[in-house]
């Protein structure tokens, strides 16, 4: 089966207007402008077979929406081929855009001022659905993603959590093979990030959509996806399993600990690298394998209330991943 | 299913959430309104001090009422706003999914302005036949042919008024001064079109000057036609200026589409 | 005209001002220097804006040549409007838009975002500081750059003073200054009643047209208009004090005491204003007498 998503050495390069500082820079900048390129992609290349769930993993401004955009075809290439569903996505028309769905983590498309049933029933008639597809369907992302009663409340009235599940919905009805979300858990509280990650992975199994999301949470991907993009700075750094990637660069975890009592710089040193103590908060570093043995033995010798266990925070695996060099394909 | 079919069905759609999110805001539609209305109403008032018991170029008192009321009405069935819209979605970035579904952003324009003029004119339609009752001035004739006239007059000029905003948004892709080029034009048609006082009580230099542009077909025209002053060879000249205009600014509508959407593939939004 | 999304969360409502006299409207030290630093603020991000300054400088001028074309259309019919001469009604148009650089530098920024605050939840954040609400609402913001257009409306009345060959006596300069501060204060007065509206009608978002519509009529004379709606604009809706009672007392129409008078008329009108400010806050917070 031919793959549903291919990029092959895709790039965009986009052109900033530079302008100096002051009263002449401004004047210069109007009268005759100089550019600057910016490579926001670098060459990127990989590909997706039908039924994948692939995260797109970066820091902010490593280049992750612009390839997404490039995918969904609100961009175009600078260089470099893309093909989704089969099409090119720059210029294709509705044949293409029935294939896809794309979810934006900041901006919504449902009605802000009617219920989203409303903007259900507006997809209805711009996808052409037939009426008992769209039942079936609405009835079966209405039990997925819980939605119930939130169909008939005006969208300003629902939680951040509750509008990104009726967004999933209203993006869904036509069944589009292909979905693009763009920071889909972005300010999301627990519960919500963990019902949307669970919906996606039943969703992928039902339906066998390809589903490419980016993020720049380590959750995200551990939930849904097993396969991981890392891509920073325009560049791909690694692309193949999350797991085996954190097994080989991110050789710590961070245990955060509150504690209820005073303790000493020293005492807690015997555990692991200090790596933040403001009392009552203590971050420590510990290899990975005796995370859990390591907390057990603070949870019994110290006077701590509270104790998680973390992975090191995404920035330090890419800066991690990028001085180690990893290649793109493990 | 027929592409007839499938396209009645999506502006059905389109059209009813705009009604309802009208619904929602239908206050603050009556207030956009009476500003909407205070500006012809002024117009009026001033221009009723000096015709005084005399004229003004041949119009009366009477004639100045019927021609603001007239004024009122076309204007709220022309009157189009998208060029604000389409600047805001361009900037805050809400151009995205639109582009990402198959549905060309203009259509939800239009619906909108179906909803919005469907509830507005209404609206004035009402006031102007209660103000009929008691004030003869301002009736009109009942002739079904000038009524049918003057409806597809003022469909044709609603929609280049359309494509003339929506252009204007669509620079908005280039410059930041979208809307200030949109309140430019609205200087200009304040004269040109007849919103301060019908074309021939401007100085004949500038009414000739505004005969040459688009700016008579956007208002003048369609008023002149309700309140009977239009006569056959204006009428005529009129229809071919409102779809020779129509034409060149759907094509001034294309051109910038087509451009700006590929510059903003070039640069995102 | 659609509503922006809000993001503001609701805090607990600040404490209720029933101790507070109407008819006195003390400002504090310390408010003045809460204001103070806010318009510093505002002076600095502003400044980083140069295009802003040209942009409003150019657009006032466009308004501007757009109103005297107006009024040329009106006169290549008469000679006199409302019994005014046209360059007398050119001395109206600068008042007119010295009057709209105050409203578009400190009003409409300030108490003209009253009503999408009452709606959000965020006046709850203004009842909680220590400065008088209304007070606060009304001069949080200064948008300096507008206040050209106070500069480009006098010189235009001065422009239009010359070419009527009139010079000002003292007195009448004296008349003009305060009728004109008046006119300032009735204009803030019809924003607070205006926007007091705002408590009673939550949902509508776009109070501020309402002033636009009905301001719409200072641009002319009020002689100009039919008896019913000078009597409207003089004593109910008071525009004719803001425009048209400066441009008489700097022209010598009227005589120099009507600045005393119009001075009279802004006390009033403030005073009434405050009362229904304070009325309509009080039923915001449920605050009882």
């Amino acid at each position: 089966m031919p793959p549903a998503i291919t990029a092959d050495r895709l790039s965009k390069t986009f052109q900033v207007k530079v302008r100096d500082p002051g009263l002449r820079g401004a004047l210069q900048a109007l009268l005759k402008p100089r550019y600057r390129d910016v490579h926001a992609v670098r060459e990127v290349t990989f590909n997706i077979d039908p039924g994948e769930i692939v995260a797109f993993l970066g820091p902010n401004g490593a280049g992750k929406t612009t390839t997404l955009k490039m995918l969904a075809g609100l961009l175009y290439p600078t260089s470099g081929r893309v093909a989704v569903a089969g099409f090119t996505p720059w210029g294709s028309g509705s044949e293409f855009k029935r294939r896809i769905a794309l979810v934006l983590g900041n901006r919504q498309q449902l009605v802000w001022d009617l219920p989203p049933e409303e903007t259900f029933q507006l997809n209805r008639a711009i996808y052409d659905i037939a009426e008992p597809d769209y039942r079936e369907r609405l009835a079966e992302l209405v039990a997925l993603l819980e939605l119930g009663d939130l169909l008939a409340k005006p969208v300003r009235q629902l939680s951040l959590g509750e509008r990104m599940k009726c967004e999933l919905a209203a993006a869904l009805l036509h069944r589009p093979p292909i979905l693009f979300l763009d920071e889909p858990t972005l300010g999301l509280d627990v519960t919500a990030q963990e019902a949307i990650r669970r919906f996606l992975t039943q969703y992928r199994d039902r339906h066998g959509a390809t589903v490419l999301l980016t993020s720049h949470y380590m959750q995200d991907v551990t939930a849904l996806a097993t396969r991981v993009l890392i891509i920073n700075r325009g560049q791909l750094l690694y692309d193949g399993a999350l797991a085996a990637l954190v097994a080989r660069i991110a050789r710590t975890k961070r245990i955060e600990l509150v504690l209820a009592d005073g303790v000493t710089a020293d005492a807690l040193a015997a555990f692991g690298d200090v790596k933040e103590f403001r009392f009552p908060n203590a971050v420590l570093e510990v290899p990975r394998e005796e995370a859990a043995a390591t907390s057990a033995r603070l949870l019994a010798a110290l006077p701590v209330a509270d104790l998680s266990i973390e992975d090191p925070p995404i920035e330090d695996v890419i800066r991690l991943a990028f001085a180690h060099g990893v290649a793109e394909d493990d | 299913m027929s592409r007839v079919a499938e396209w009645g069905r999506r502006y059905a759609a389109l059209i009813r959430n705009a009604w309802l999110v009208d619904l929602q805001y239908r206050a603050s539609i009556v207030l956009w309104l009476l500003w909407g209305v205070t500006e012809p109403a002024v117009a009026l008032g001033i221009w009723w001090a000096i015709a005084g018991d005399g004229q003004v170029a041949g119009y009366a008192r009477a004639d100045f009422a019927r021609y603001f009321f007239a004024l009122m009405l076309v204007n709220q069935l022309t009157i189009a706003w998208d060029s604000w819209y389409l600047d805001g979605w361009i900037r805050e970035g809400e151009l995205n999914f639109r582009l990402a579904r198959p549905l060309h952003p203009a259509h939800e324009a239009v619906a909108e302005n179906i909803a919005y003029k469907a509830r507005t004119a209404g609206m004035i339609l009402v006031v102007w036949l209660v103000v009929s009752l008691v004030w003869p001035a301002v009736r009109l004739p009942l002739a079904p042919g000038r009524w049918a006239l003057t409806a597809a007059a003022v469909l044709l000029a609603a929609a280049m008024r359309f494509f003339i905003s929506f252009t204007t948004g669509l620079l908005a892709f280039w410059t930041t001064r979208a809307t200030a080029i949109m309140e430019l034009h609205a200087g200009v048609s304040l004269f040109l079109s007849g919103r301060l006082a019908p074309l021939a009580l401007l100085p004949p230099a500038v009414a000739s000057a505004a005969a040459l542009s688009w700016f008579p077909y956007m208002l003048a025209f369609p008023v002149e036609l309700l309140t009977g002053a239009a006569q056959s060879t204006a009428i005529v000249k009129g229809f071919a200026g409102q779809l020779a205009w129509l034409g060149v600014w759907i094509a001034a509508y294309h051109l910038t589409w087509t451009r700006g959407l590929r510059r903003y593939g070039a640069v995102g939004g | 005209m659609r509503n922006a999304e809000f993001q503001w969360r609701v805090v607990p409502r600040g404490q209720a001002r029933g101790t507070k006299p109407i008819m006195t409207f003390r400002i504090p030290h310390s408010a003045l220097r809460i204001l103070a630093a806010l318009w510093r603020l505002n002076l600095a991000e502003e400044l980083q804006y140069r295009a802003n300054f040209v942009a409003s400088v150019l657009g006032t001028l466009f308004w501007i040549v757009t109103a005297l074309l107006t009024l040329a259309v009106f006169f290549s019919h008469t000679t006199r409007l409302g019994g005014w001469d046209y360059w007398e009604v050119v001395v109206l148009l600068g008042v007119f838009n010295a009057l709209t650089g105050v409203i578009e530098a400190v009003l409409r920024p300030g108490i003209g975002r009253l009503a999408g605050e009452v709606r959000s939840g965020g006046l709850d954040l203004v009842l909680a500081k220590p400065v008088d609400p209304q007070a606060f609402v009304s001069f949080r913001r200064l948008d300096i750059w507008r206040l050209t257009d106070v500069v480009l409306g006098l010189a235009l009345a001065g422009y239009a003073l010359h070419r009527l060959g009139r010079v000002p006596s003292f007195a009448q300069l004296a008349a003009f200054g305060l009728a004109l501060a008046a006119a300032a204060v009735v204009v803030y007065a019809l924003w607070v009643v205006l926007m007091s509206l705002a408590f009673w009608f939550v949902s509508v978002e776009n109070l501020s047209v309402l002033f636009d519509a009905v301001y719409e009529g200072a641009r002319y004379p009020v002689s100009a208009y039919p008896e019913a709606l000078r009597f409207l604009f003089v004593y109910l809706i008071p525009i004719a004090w803001t425009t048209t009672i400066p441009a008489s007392a700097l022209t010598g129409r009227l005589g120099p005491e009507i600045g005393l008078v119009a001075a009279l008329v802004a006390g009033v009108a403030l005073a009434l204003a405050r009362l229904v400010w304070r009325t309509a806050l009080k039923r915001y917070t449920g605050a009882s007498g």
